[in-house]
Parts: structure tokens; C-alpha cells; sequence
């Protein structure tokens, strides 16, 4: 018996559970504590909450931050790395680039495997994939055995031009299965990510070794518990590039479900853009600390093909996600006579001055306070309640000192903070060749909805949209998405010397391989599609931008340079203001995407009665350093059609939405709220 | 003058920070060439009517706070009637911008309601401007020999690029695609600039943001002069050499005094060498900009710099000395004093600052070329690649270890794997120099040797490997790093060492092995921590000779 899909995300204080009843057509929502000894517990409560046991669920899919957070906090596995000889120290040279340039203090990020931890193995390749020495199996071999005397439990292996040619990588772990059995996981770099740079795919390679035991041991866990609990669906997994994926593939490739968390509020944009018929939106999440800023440009998720975690590089498909430090907790302080707000946060200890909990200075979440625009009786959903003077005296402390109005200063802050949150997004914007103008603004997190409005103001962005559940966004997102997977193949060549028939060759064993890892996951070939694309860049640039072909056979036919090169120079103008059409150009990677259609949840439309009334309270709220009579409502009490002018306050569970004067909110016939903006105060 | 409040001018002084770095993800996003968009060997800034910087993004350091020049130097040429709406200008003159002829100044006005109301401005590292050698000589004598020279010309006529210049620039470079790519990456970067402070001034108002600007620099100006304040008066003095010019074996002295006198800082430059045969001198803009660069590592390094920023330091330098290079001194490797005169104002001020200070790093950019015709495709090639090594310790940490110089801003090394894709050599070493890093409680970073093997029948050598007489000094205690070394056919009977060189002809399975230097100590070594000690060894970083010799810790090997 199946009836729910349902999505379940894991974060810092909560466990977030939404699932779609395909009985009745409608979404509910469902939280319980994240239980850090044992995340089953949780995630076990929050489906009890909602009544979704998992016998009853036809789908389930799952965004995890193991993986993650054994990362950040530094409590991987330990890992023995194995190199090609003389080039051991690759991994802790990093390139050897500054990414602070005023700082003669600068260090690099500590590497996650000690220099005494590299074996550098004997054995290498050309640049063309020939062997110019053999694999010295001994010295693997030994390596094994230290592997086994001290007790490490992972391994990650990374030769040189393995991506070109993996014999060596392949031969490694034969001689460490030999050896060690299934006791210890192995990452090999060429399966990781078979694309060229040794220290980026070296990189990579070592925090899938890191963190894999850890995600595997957890999956397996949760999996097993869900199934004795009566699941007969296979779980899915989230990935770091939008698509999920079956725990089961997840666990061979754990490094793919790192960033799994974050990015289902991307999706949750796209799934949106389909159903509202906009397909340009920004997405702002604002929580406490930080501020995360992601595209969905013509439908489609600002996917990179890598991206880097605390200055450590990673080759992999990832959803852009842009963060800047600006959260309710961002900290307002004077230096030099002037006003600045911060990035320094007040996190959720001490917290802001109204959480009680011993803050002192004034934040951004405190003004809001002030301003009347938090009511302190309803903040997350009724769970705490916010000290109203304890804000007031930290705003007045500072407005003293800068010889402002407490009220002046606290709006002071939140104008301050919105202007920075604008131009963080306008600089993004502006590096992708995108007019925001013509996107639509998509507000989530508890703080996103409070400050959306004002960030529109500010970009000039016409329409910001609060969907259902802006607290639980991500976990709602995740029911929305499909299974993908990414392969990727270095392919570098001028475009003048491609033998196109190597090529096409090269695209169709992707396209089968594509093919097969999807029935792996369970689908069809009529639930499947696969798409291509080139990276290319003009001779003698860096960076490449990701060309779409029309198939895997499309570089064979006749007029194909001419349309690659035109079809290059036409996106290098869109995304950079200006191309050099007729300069040579040439190809570096091929990359192939299988994507598997799982179904969708096919929501009732609710009826929308234009002119619905309402309950509301009223309540004196600052707009431009004014105080006006504001509407207060509660979000449960907006039907379909209601319309509420600002100034005004919608308050829910999971978050607050701020409609400043001119704006006006209208809910739509899927529960989303839709602010047009106006003219602004 | 109208005072305004806190929160407008916070507003405002966080939208023309934007502005600039906008200005400069334009610029980094559509360059051409690496050296700009991974090097960040670029610069922008977003200036007022009177040449005073709103903003500036940190591109690279060494560039820092002079972009105004050019402004100035145009019209001062031309007079200010010069400026009209829709213009773009470029010049390159190193002795009135202070660099070498490769760093392109590209900048216009910008007019607000038919009013002059500022300039936006970005340089730019072009790979060529066609010197008598590719990318720019090793052994010049005069700057004609260093490429194309343009005073202020313009580029960008009333909205319309000047095909005729274009096409100037385009065939003076060996790199023409690339330059008129870079070029036009430049004049979209400054178009950037425009539109944002037009926006800027239509949101906000004229007079408001003028009210902001004072107050925004008066806000810097504070800052700065409370931190000089805080050094105790007096003068301060550093000197050190490079190895010679390039072209003979004189070492080139750069010596300099640091004067605290209440909240104003002077760096008198004044007794440094006369300007020399060889291409290391630089123009004055440069040298003041390479003080700015100290003077910023010290005080006030968080901020970024506006109009209000470095009023409190004076810099003297002599006309005619190598850092005040007049024509026809040649430029190319102005840096190379620079560097050494950054590391030395942070060891003049040590001992009064000692928790900002840091032990010197090793020192240059360790260039080495290698070039031939590759015997795959019948193509010329030409590697040319900075060397990473080892960084000064201070107080509380190790240096790092295999880190690029101070003026290759965030350059990454070239990986294995792209190198031999590209080049027929191969990459037989590449790994951290042991012992190599000075000694000390706080332990220099280690510099590399990085192996090539030539695998075509014919190539050509260039090397600019520096700091050999003046190698990282340690502070308070600490040792010395040792300096680099390169050595041809390590081992064979043609072993030759060489630091500088250009066009030595090598031969297939010739070895050129580059040694980079570390960084300094900080502290008396015989302090460290016995266990940092021996996981230095454990590490490979620190050999068990040295853990017994120098820091009295035995260590099993």
C-alpha cells in the first residue's frame, strides 16, 4: 500500500519530514528534534508525526549531512593516501595559491591526510595513457600491510593520468582486496572523478575516502531500520548536484551526497518555477548565521562541475550555492564613528540580546524586534519567546554611541543588512550575465521571508514568492527532483584537430554506461533520457563553459565545428558581454548526464476565492522610520485568493513574512504567497 | 558641508565597495588570459572628480592604490576638458605608471547628467606587447627593447572602439587574439564601473553621496592614524640586496627608513641604489604603491582602501635611483625590488610590531621558461611558470610550506598532468624541499624542487631565480632559509648551476631541477615544542640531522 511520497531532511536543530498524500492530493509537513546520537530516531518521530509509516510510503528519498558534518567538524575516517612517486607531495603543495592577498599570516587549509600518511607507489603513465613504468605491486602491497598493523580503515589511491588510462589505480585494488579484504573501503581517484588535474582530483578523492565508512555505516543503518519497519520501496538519496540517487549507489560514491542538504531548496525552486510557469528565479535562504543565495535559470538548476569546501577542491557536479555572512544573528557595532553590521554573528550562543541567553550586542534579528516587525510571541512557531527590552537596550546602547534614535538605528541595521544581501546577489548575478530584473525572488529559511521584500526593493525584482513551508523548503524540494548521473571524461583538443568519430565513440560508451547505471537505480529505459555537452573555451583561456550537444553522434555530422564553435561563441557573449567569434576553440571535457523520471506529486489546485476574508490583528509596525498600523495574520488563515495590502505581517510555525507598504500579497491556488512589490516606501 | 547619518553613509560606502568588486567580476570573469583571471593580475578601482578612490577591489596587491595616476597624468597632460562622456582610454608608460609596459591601464570618465562626476579605471597584465622576446625580456638594457609604450590614448571614442587603436594593439603583441580579448574584458569592466556609480548617485542623490564619501574617508583616515599612533616613535631601518640586474653580478641594494612621528608614518626610500643597466628598476608610482602594500600588511588590514586610506604615510624616493626610474632604464622586472622592499619594511617595524610582523618569505617569483617545437604536432610551445615556496614564520605559527609570492597574487601552480598534456616535458619531481625553511620556535615554510625532463630533441632555457644573496631572514632568533638553487643535469658531467638565464639550449632527457627557497624562523629554535619537532621528521620536513643540530631534539630516522 503506497500513499505518501515522502522527503526527509536532517538539519542542525530539526528534523524535517514533508510528504505528498497521493490520496488526498495535498502536502503535509512534519518536525521533530534531530536526535544527534542516532539520526533513525529523529528522522522515525518526524514520519510518526505526520502518520506516514513507512509501510504506507511509495517513495522515499532522504538529504543527509553525515558526510558533511563529519567534514566540517573534522572526525573522518583516517585515511592512507597512495601517490604516484615524486609526486606525493601534490596533495599538500594544494597548488600552492593564496586566496588572501593582504595576509602575511596566510595558511592553507590543513590537509585531511598527514604527509606521513602518503605512500608514494612506483609505476607511471604518459600524457597520452602509456605506461613508461610498471606498477611496483610491492610497494602496494606494503602499503597494505601498514594499512592493516595500524589499524586504517580507508584508502584512497590517485595516480597520475589514471583518468586517462585506470590500469594502475585498477591493479591497486586488486592487490588491496588481496590483501585486506572488504575491511576497508578503497576510492580510486579515476572513479571519483575522471577528469585531469591530479590535486583537484586527488582532492576529491581523499574526502570521499574520509567521510565514505561514516555515510555507509549510516545508510546501511537507516535503511535497515526503515525496512524492518515495513519500507518496501528503496530509499533515495540526495546529491550535491539536484538529482538523487538510490542509497544503495549512494554508498559507492559518497562523496556525491555531500552537499545534500542545501541544495533541495534549489529544487524546490525548480520544481516551483514549473508549476508557476516562471522559470527565473532567485532563491534566498536566510537563517541565523548565514545567507545562501542559488539561480534557476530557463528551469533549470546553476549547476557547476566543481566547486571547493573550506579551500579543498572538488571535482563534481554541485549546485551553485552562494554564501555570504549575513543571518538574523549578524552582529551592528560602531568603528570609527560609523555603522557596521556584520559579518560577525551571534549564532544561536549567546544569540541575539532578545534570546535571553546572555547577548548583549544588538543584531539584526533584535532590530526586526524593535521594529515590531517579529511578533516575540510567535517566533519558530511559538517555541520561544523573544525579550522585546533586552533588544531594545542593546539597539539603544549602540544608537547612543552614534548618536541615533533606537527606532532610526534598528531600521538603521536591517537597511544596512538588506543592502549588503542585495549586492551580494547583485555581484552574483553579474558574474553569470543575468538581469535580475527579470527574475523572480523565491524567500525560505526562517529569515529569508522577513527580508525578501526589501531585497526586492532593492534589485528592482518585481514579484517575491513565500512557498508553503518556507522552514522545511529543502525537505519539499527533494520530492520534486529526479535520479541523475553524472559521468565525465577529460577529451582535450583543439576543435581544428578532433577526430569526431573518437569522439562520438567517447559520447556513445558514456550514453551506455548512462544507461545502465539508471536501470541499476530501477529505471526503464522509457523513464530515461540522457543529454551531452562539451566544455569548451577559446584557445589559450582557463575556464570553460559547458556547450549542450544535440546527441552522442552529433560531433560525426557535417557542419558540426562551425555549429559548436557559433553555439560557443553565442553563450561566451551571454555570459560574459562580449565573444571573438572565428578565434580557435577547444575541447577539454565530455560529459554525459542520465536523468530517470520518478513521478511526480500532482497537487490539487486549490480553489482560490479572490477577495477571501480573513482573520487579522492589528499592530503598530516601522516602516521608513514611521510607525504604521500593520495587519497581522496568521498564515493557516489565508485562503487561496486572499489579498493582504502591506503594511503588513503573515506569520507561521516555520517563519515570518514582512509586506512592506505598497506591496501587496496575494496567495495563490498552491498555498505559495505572492508579493508584487510596487513602488516601495 | 552636510553631515549625514551613520546608516546612509554605511549604505553608501557598501555600494560603492560593490560597485568595484562588480568592476572586477566583470573584468576576472571575461579576461582572456591567465594571468588576469587566475593570476588576478589585475586591478580596479572606482575613483571621484578629484581622482580619490570610492572603491577598489584587492586584486593584486602590488597594485594597490595608484590607479589615480593615470587619471591624473591624463589630465595634466591634456587638461580636463579632455574627458568627455562615452570615452575609453588606455596607456602603459612605465614611468608614469610605475609598472612594466605588459600592465595595461584602461579607464574613462564618468558623467552624471552631463557632469563629471568620476573615473572608473582597471589594469591589467597583457601575456605579450611586443618586447624583443615573448612575454617580456629577461636581459633588456632600455625600455624600447620591453614593447609598445603609450602615453594616455584613447581607445573608446563617444560609446565606439577605435578600430585603429584596436588594431595597433592587436600587431604589436605576438598574442593579438588574446590582447584584444583582455582589452575588450577591460573596457567592459569600466563600463561596469559607469553604469554603477550613475545608479548609484540616481538612488541616492548627489549631494548625499558626496556627504557620504567625506565621511566614509574620514571613517578610514581615523582608523589609520589611531593605528600609527599606537607605534612608537622613532626611525626604523632594513636593508637588503638582490643577487644583480640580469645583466651583471652587482648585487642591487634596496634600503629604506621608516619614520614614526605621532599618527604620521614616512618610508624614505631615498638611499636605495641608483637606477641600473639591467631591467629591475621601477617608477616612482611603484614604488609608492609597494609601500602602500607594507603600510596596509601593518595597519588596517581588514578594510578595504578608499580616498581616506593612506593619508597618513608619506613615501620619498629619489629620482633617477632604481626606484624612481626615468627614461631609458629599463623595467621589466620592476617587482623584484618591490618584493624585497615589502619583506623589508615589515622587518624595519618588527621589533615595535612584533605580533603583525612575520619572518621574510622566499622572495620572488622564481620564474623558469622552457621552449622549443613540440615534435607531436610541429607547434612551438613556451611554459612559462612562477615557482611556489616557503613563507616566514610569526608569532604562533609555522610558515607555510610551498606557497606563490606576494606579487602573484592567488596564482596556482600548473598541474602535472595539464603540463605534459601541453608541453613535451615531463614533470619527474615535484615535492617539498626539506631543511630548506629557516629554524625556529616557529618554523620557516619549505620551498619545492620541482624536475623537468625535456622530451623533444630541441629547447630553450630561461630562468630568473632570485634572492640568493639576501635569502629569508629569520626574526627574533630564528635561522635563516636557505636559498634556492637550480641545477642543470644534476649529477652528470655537464652539471652546471644557474640562477639567472636566458635562451640556454638543452637537448631530450636533459634535467633541469629548480630548488625554491623557504621562509624565515621566528624565534629561538632551541624553544620549539619537541613534538612539533618530531613531526616535522615524521613529516619528511625537518631531516633527524637537523632535529639533533639545530633544535637539540633526537629523533630515530
Amino acid at each position: 500500500m503506497s500513499r505518501f511520497r515522502v522527503s526527509m531532511d536532517i538539519g542542525g536543530t530539526f528534523t524535517d519530514v514533508v510528504a505528498y498524500d497521493e490520496e488526498r492530493g495535498t502536502y503535509v509537513a512534519g518536525k521533530s528534534s534531530t536526535t544527534p546520537r542516532d539520526l533513525t530516531a529523529g528522522v522515525l518521530d518526524a514520519l510518526g508525526t505526520i502518520d506516514a509509516h513507512p509501510e504506507l510510503c511509495g517513495f522515499v528519498v532522504h538529504g543527509t549531512t553525515q558526510g558533511l558534518n563529519a567534514f566540517l567538524q573534522r572526525r573522518g575516517e583516517r585515511v592512507l593516501l597512495l601517490a604516484t612517486a615524486g609526486a606525493g607531495d601534490v596533495y599538500h603543495i594544494a597548488r600552492g595559491n593564496r586566496t588572501r592577498l593582504y595576509d602575511i599570516h596566510f595558511r592553507k587549509p590543513t590537509p585531511l591526510v598527514p604527509r606521513s600518511d602518503i605512500v608514494e607507489i612506483g609505476g607511471r603513465l604518459d600524457w597520452a595513457g602509456e605506461e613508461l613504468e610498471p606498477l611496483d605491486a610491492d610497494a602496494v602491497r606494503a602499503a597494505a600491510r601498514r594499512a592493516r598493523e595500524e589499524g586504517i580503515a580507508s584508502i584512497a589511491v590517485a595516480f597520475l593520468f589514471s583518468y586517462l588510462n585506470p590500469a594502475h589505480e585498477l591493479a591497486a585494488e586488486e592487490i588491496l582486496l588481496e590483501e585486506l579484504g572488504d575491511a576497508v573501503t578503497i576510492s580510486l581517484s579515476h572513479r571519483i572523478a575522471r577528469e585531469w588535474r591530479e590535486y583537484e582530483r586527488t582532492s576529491s578523492t581523499v574526502l570521499d575516502a574520509y567521510i565514505s565508512p561514516i555515510v555507509r555505516r549510516y545508510l546501511d543503518r537507516l535503511e535497515g531500520e526503515l525496512v524492518s519497519r515495513g519500507l518496501a520501496v528503496p530509499l533515495h538519496v540526495m546529491q550535491s548536484s539536484g538529482g538523487i540517487v538510490t542509497a544503495q549507489s549512494a554508498r559507492q560514491m559518497s562523496l556525491h551526497t555531500l552537499l545534500s542538504g542545501p541544495v533541495g531548496g534549489t529544487m524546490g525552486g525548480v520544481a516551483l518555477a514549473r508549476s508557476l510557469g516562471r522559470p527565473n528565479l532567485i532563491c534566498v535562504d536566510m537563517g541565523g548565521t548565514s545567507f545562501d543565495v542559488s539561480l534557476v535559470v530557463d528551469g533549470r538548476p546553476d549547476v557547476s562541475t566543481e566547486t571547493s569546501l573550506e579551500g579543498f577542491p572538488l571535482l563534481m557536479s554541485v549546485v551553485n550555492i552562494h554564501t555570504i555572512g549575513a543571518g538574523g544573528g549578524s552582529i551592528a557595532y560602531a568603528e570609527a564613528g560609523g555603522l557596521r553590521v556584520g559579518p560577525e554573528s551571534a549564532g544561536a550562543d549567546p544569540g541575539p540580546a532578545c534570546y535571553g541567553r546572555g547577548g548583549t550586542r544588538p543584531t539584526v534579528t533584535d532590530a526586526n524586534l524593535v521594529l515590531g516587525r517579529v511578533d516575540p510571541a510567535w517566533f519558530a512557531g511559538g517555541q520561544m519567546t523573544l525579550d522585546v527590552e533586552a533588544a531594545r537596550e542593546a539597539v539603544a546602547g549602540l544608537a547612543e554611541e552614534l548618536g541615533l534614535d533606537t527606532v532610526e538605528l534598528a531600521e538603521g541595521i536591517c537597511d544596512v543588512i538588506n543592502a549588503k544581501m542585495a549586492q551580494a546577489i547583485r555581484t552574483l548575478t553579474v558574474e553569470k550575465g543575468i538581469e535580475p530584473r527579470e527574475f523572480a525572488l523565491v524567500a525560505f529559511g526562517g529569515a529569508g521571508p522577513m527580508h525578501a521584500a526589501f531585497l526586492a526593493q532593492e534589485l528592482e525584482v518585481p514579484e517575491v514568492i513565500v512557498p508553503r513551508f518556507p522552514g522545511a523548503f529543502s525537505a519539499w524540494g527533494m520530492l520534486e527532483t529526479e535520479i541523475r548521473k553524472d559521468l565525465a571524461r577529460s577529451y582535450y583538443t583543439p576543435l581544428a584537430d578532433l577526430d569526431p568519430e573518437d569522439l562520438c565513440a567517447v559520447l556513445s560508451e558514456q550514453e551506455r554506461e548512462a544507461y545502465e547505471t539508471l536501470a541499476a537505480e530501477g529505471i526503464d529505459r522509457g523513464r530515461a533520457r540522457v543529454e551531452h555537452a562539451l566544455d569548451v573555451r577559446y584557445v589559450a583561456q582557463e575556464y570553460t563553459l559547458t556547450i549542450p550537444l544535440e546527441g552522442a553522434d552529433e560531433p560525426r555530422r557535417s557542419g558540426f565545428d562551425a555549429a559548436l564553435s557559433s553555439r560557443f561563441d553565442r553563450a561566451h557573449e551571454q555570459r560574459f558581454g562580449h565573444a571573438n567569434p572565428g578565434a580557435p576553440i577547444e575541447l577539454v571535457t565530455a560529459r554525459t548526464t542520465g536523468f530517470g523520471d520518478l513521478g511526480r506529486a500532482a497537487p490539487r489546485r486549490l480553489d482560490g476565492r479572490p477577495g477571501a476574508t480573513y482573520e487579522y490583528e492589528e499592530r503598530s509596525i516601522v516602516f521608513g522610520r514611521r510607525e504604521l498600523m500593520a495587519r497581522v495574520a496568521r498564515r493557516e488563515a489565508l485562503a487561496p485568493g486572499a489579498v493582504v495590502e502591506g503594511p503588513a505581517v503573515i506569520v507561521e510555525a516555520t517563519a515570518t513574512t514582512v509586506v512592506p507598504p505598497g506591496a501587496t500579497l496575494r496567495v495563490d491556488e498552491l498555498g505559495s504567497l505572492v508579493i508584487a512589490i510596487g513602488e516601495g516606501a | 558641508m552636510r553631515t549625514l547619518d551613520p546608516i546612509t553613509t554605511e549604505i553608501v560606502r557598501n555600494a560603492f565597495s560593490a560597485a568595484a568588486d562588480e568592476m572586477n567580476a566583470t573584468l576576472i570573469r571575461s579576461a582572456y588570459t591567465p594571468v588576469i583571471y587566475e593570476m588576478k593580475d589585475c586591478s580596479v578601482a572606482l575613483l571621484d572628480a578629484e581622482h580619490r578612490v570610492l572603491g577598489q577591489s584587492a586584486g593584486l596587491p602590488i597594485f594597490l592604490g595608484n590607479l589615480e595616476i593615470c587619471t591624473r597624468a591624463t589630465e595634466e597632460l591634456y587638461g580636463r576638458d579632455a574627458w568627455q562622456p562615452g570615452d575609453v582610454w588606455i596607456m602603459n608608460d612605465s614611468y608614469m605608471t610605475g609598472t612594466h609596459l605588459n600592465d595595461m591601464t584602461v579607464f574613462g570618465p564618468i558623467f552624471v547628467d552631463g557632469e563629471l562626476t568620476g573615473f572608473a579605471a582597471s589594469r591589467a597584465h597583457w601575456l605579450d606587447v611586443g618586447a624583443k622576446d615573448p612575454g617580456g625580456p629577461m636581459d633588456s638594457t632600455e625600455i624600447y627593447q620591453e614593447g609598445i609604450r603609450l602615453g594616455p590614448t584613447k581607445v573608446v571614442e563617444g560609446g565606439v572602439q577605435r578600430r585603429d587603436v584596436t588594431d595597433l594593439l592587436g600587431r604589436n603583441s605576438r598574442f593579438g587574439y588574446p590582447a584584444v580579448g583582455d582589452l575588450g574584458a577591460q573596457i567592459a569592466c569600466v563600463r561596469t564601473g559607469q553604469r554603477r556609480l550613475e545608479a548609484i548617485v540616481a538612488k541616492y542623490g548627489r549631494e548625499t553621496i558626496e556627504a557620504a564619501r567625506d565621511e566614509i574617508f574620514a571613517q578610514t583616515e581615523r582608523l589609520e592614524r589611531a593605528a600609527v599612533r599606537a607605534i612608537p616613535d622613532g626611525v626604523y631601518r632594513a636593508e637588503g640586496c638582490i643577487d644583480n640586474d640580469g645583466r651583471s653580478d652587482e648585487p642591487v641594494w634596496v634600503r629604506l627608513a621608516v619614520e614614526i612621528r605621532g599618527d604620521e608614518m614616512t618610508i624614505d626610500l631615498t638611499e636605495s641604489d641608483d637606477a641600473r643597466r639591467g631591467p629591475v628598476n621601477c617608477g616612482e608610482a611603484q614604488a609608492i604603491s609597494a609601500c602602500r602594500v607594507a603600510y596596509k600588511l601593518l595597519i588596517n588590514p581588514e578594510s578595504p582602501p578608499n580616498g581616506g586610506a593612506f593619508r597618513p604615510l608619506t613615501v620619498k624616493v629619489r629620482r633617477g635611483s632604481l626606484l624612481g626610474a626615468e627614461e631609458p632604464y629599463p623595467c621589466q622586472w620592476y617587482f623584484t625590488p618591490l618584493g624585497l622592499l615589502i619583506d623589508l619594511v615589515v622587518k624595519a617595524l618588527a621589533d615595535v610590531l612584533p605580533e603583525r610582523s612575520a619572518a621574510a618569505s622566499y622572495g620572488d617569483s622564481m620564474i623558469i621558461g622552457l621552449a622549443g617545437v613540440d615534435h607531436r604536432n610541429g607547434r612551438p610551445w613556451f611554459d612559462l611558470e612562477p615557482t611556489v615556496g616557503g613563507w616566514g614564520a610569526w608569532h604562533g605559527s609555522d610558515g607555510e610550506d610551498g606557497l606563490i609570492n606576494n606579487v602573484n597574487g592567488s596564482l596556482k601552480d600548473l598541474p602535472i598532468e595539464v603540463l605534459e598534456t601541453k608541453y613535451p616535458l615531463r614533470l619527474t619531481h615535484y615535492g617539498f624541499r626539506a631543511d630548506s625553511g629557516g629554524a625556529g620556535r616557529w618554523r620557516g615554510g619549505n620551498g619545492v624542487v620541482r624536475e623537468y625532463t625535456i622530451d623533444c630533441e630541441q629547447a630553450e632555457l630561461f630562468l630568473w631565480f632570485e634572492r640568493s644573496v639576501t635569502p629569508a631572514w629569520g626574526l627574533f632568533g630564528g635561522h635563516d632559509a636557505t636559498p634556492p638553487v637550480v641545477v642543470v643535469n644534476p649529477g652528470r658531467d655537464d652539471e652546471r648551476r644557474l640562477l639567472k638565464a636566458s635562451r640556454v639550449p638543452l637537448r631530450r632527457g636533459d634535467v633541469v631541477r629548480t630548488m625554491t627557497g623557504g621562509g624565515g624562523g621566528f624565534g629561538d629554535p632551541r624553544e620549539r615544542d619537541p613534538e612539533r619537532v618530531r613531526r616535522d621528521v615524521r613529516d619528511g620536513h625537518v631531516t633527524p640531522a637537523t632535529a639533533w643540530t639545530v633544535y637539540g631534539v633526537e629523533v630515530e630516522g
